[in-house]
C-alpha cells in the first residue's frame, strides 16, 4: 500500500524525493476537498498527510471523516494545532484530566 | 418515565425487575470497559507525546533541509531529482481491535534507501540533495510511526468518552428512574392489598352484625 501527500507544491515536492509517488498539489480549497476526497476513495491508500495549516481549512463534515479514517489513516503534520491542542481538547474531555504536558 | 404512566401490576413489577437487573449488569460491564480503555489509552499516552515530539523535530529538519536544497541547486535541480526517485516506500495497514476499537497497525519497508537507490544521478547533484531525502525519508518514518499511535488514541478516547457516558446515563438516569418506578408499584401493591384485607373486614363484620 501507498502513503499520499496532500498539500501545496513545496510542502509535497520533499514527500517526492523520499520516494512517494501520490503526491496532490492542492493550490486552492476546492482543489484540497476534491484530493482529499479522491484519496479516500483510493483503497491502495494506507496513510493521508496533510498540512495542518490545511486541515483548517477543510469543511467540518470532511475533518470529522477524516479524524476518525482508520483506513487510510490521517496524519496532519507541519504546526502543533493538530498533534498538540485538539488531543489536548480530547483527553481533557475524556478522561476528565490534562495528560498532555 | 413518569410515575403516573406506570401500571401498577404484578407482571409490571416483574418486568421492571428483570430491567433493573440488566441495567446493573450492563453498567458493570460498560465500567469495566472503561477502565480497560483508560489502561489501554495510559500505556500509549507516553508513546504518543514522544512520537509527536519527534515528528515536529524531523519536519522541521526537514524543511530547513529543502529550503537549503532550493537555494544550492535551485527549484528546478530539486524538483527534477525529486521526480526521477524511483523506488516507493511499501507500508502496509492492518487493523486490530482493542475492546471493540478497531485500531490501525502499520508495518512499512523501503522507506530508507541509499544514494545509489534513490534514482538520481549521483553526479549531477550535490550532497545537499542527498540530506535533503534523508532528512524527508527519516520524517516518513516518524510519519509512519505517529500515524498509527496518534489514530489509536483519537479512536480510544472517543471509545473512553462514549463509555463514559453510557455508564453515566445508566448509573444517574436508568437505573434511579427504574428503581423509582419498582418501589412505586411495589407501595400501590402494598396500598391495594390493605385496602382489600379492609374492605373484606368491613364486610365481614357486617355480615356479624
Amino acid at each position: 500500500m501507498d502513503i499520499a501527500v496532500i498539500g501545496n507544491s513545496e510542502f509535497i515536492l520533499g514527500f517526492r524525493l523520499a520516494g512517494i509517488h501520490k503526491t496532490y498539489a492542492a493550490e486552492n480549497d476546492e482543489r484540497l476537498v476534491e484530493h482529499i476526497t479522491s484519496v479516500l476513495q483510493d483503497n491502495e491508500v494506507a496513510i493521508l498527510v496533510l498540512n495542518s495549516s490545511d486541515m483548517e481549512k477543510v469543511p467540518r463534515k470532511l475533518r470529522v471523516t477524516l479524524e476518525n479514517s482508520v483506513k487510510p489513516t490521517v496524519i496532519a503534520i507541519g504546526g502543533d494545532v493538530e498533534g498538540g491542542l485538539s488531543m489536548r481538547e480530547k483527553i481533557k474531555r475524556s478522561v476528565g484530566v490534562d495528560l498532555w504536558k | 418515565m413518569a410515575l403516573r404512566d406506570i401500571k401498577p401490576t404484578r407482571s409490571e413489577l416483574i418486568n421492571l425487575k428483570r430491567k433493573i437487573q440488566l441495567s446493573e449488569r450492563g453498567y458493570k460491564i460498560l465500567k469495566m470497559k472503561r477502565d480497560g480503555l483508560i489502561l489501554e489509552f495510559f500505556k500509549i499516552l507516553a508513546n504518543a507525546k514522544d512520537s509527536r515530539g519527534e515528528l515536529l523535530r524531523k519536519y522541521e529538519r526537514a524543511a530547513e533541509m529543502m529550503a537549503l536544497a532550493n537555494t544550492v541547486e535551485g527549484a528546478i535541480g530539486v524538483k527534477s531529482a525529486a521526480f526521477s526517485v524511483k523506488e516507493v516506500p511499501e507500508v502496509h495497514l492492518k487493523s486490530k481491535n482493542i475492546m471493540g476499537v478497531v485500531v490501525p497497525q502499520i508495518d512499512s519497508n523501503k522507506v530508507r534507501k541509499s544514494v545509489i537507490d534513490r534514482g538520481y544521478g549521483v553526479l549531477g547533484t550535490s550532497t545537499v540533495i542527498d540530506e535533503t531525502a534523508s532528512a524527508f525519508e527519516e520524517l516518513v518514518e516518524a510519519i509512519i510511526e505517529s500515524a498509527e499511535i496518534e489514530t489509536t488514541m483519537k479512536r480510544l478516547l472517543d471509545e473512553i468518552e462514549k463509555t463514559k457516558r453510557r455508564v453515566n446515563a445508566l448509573e444517574f438516569k436508568v437505573i434511579p428512574e427504574l428503581t423509582e418506578a419498582r418501589d412505586f408499584i411495589k407501595m400501590r401493591l402494598d396500598e391495594m392489598e390493605r385496602e382489600e384485607l379492609f374492605r373484606m373486614k368491613k364486610i365481614k363484620s357486617r355480615n356479624t352484625a
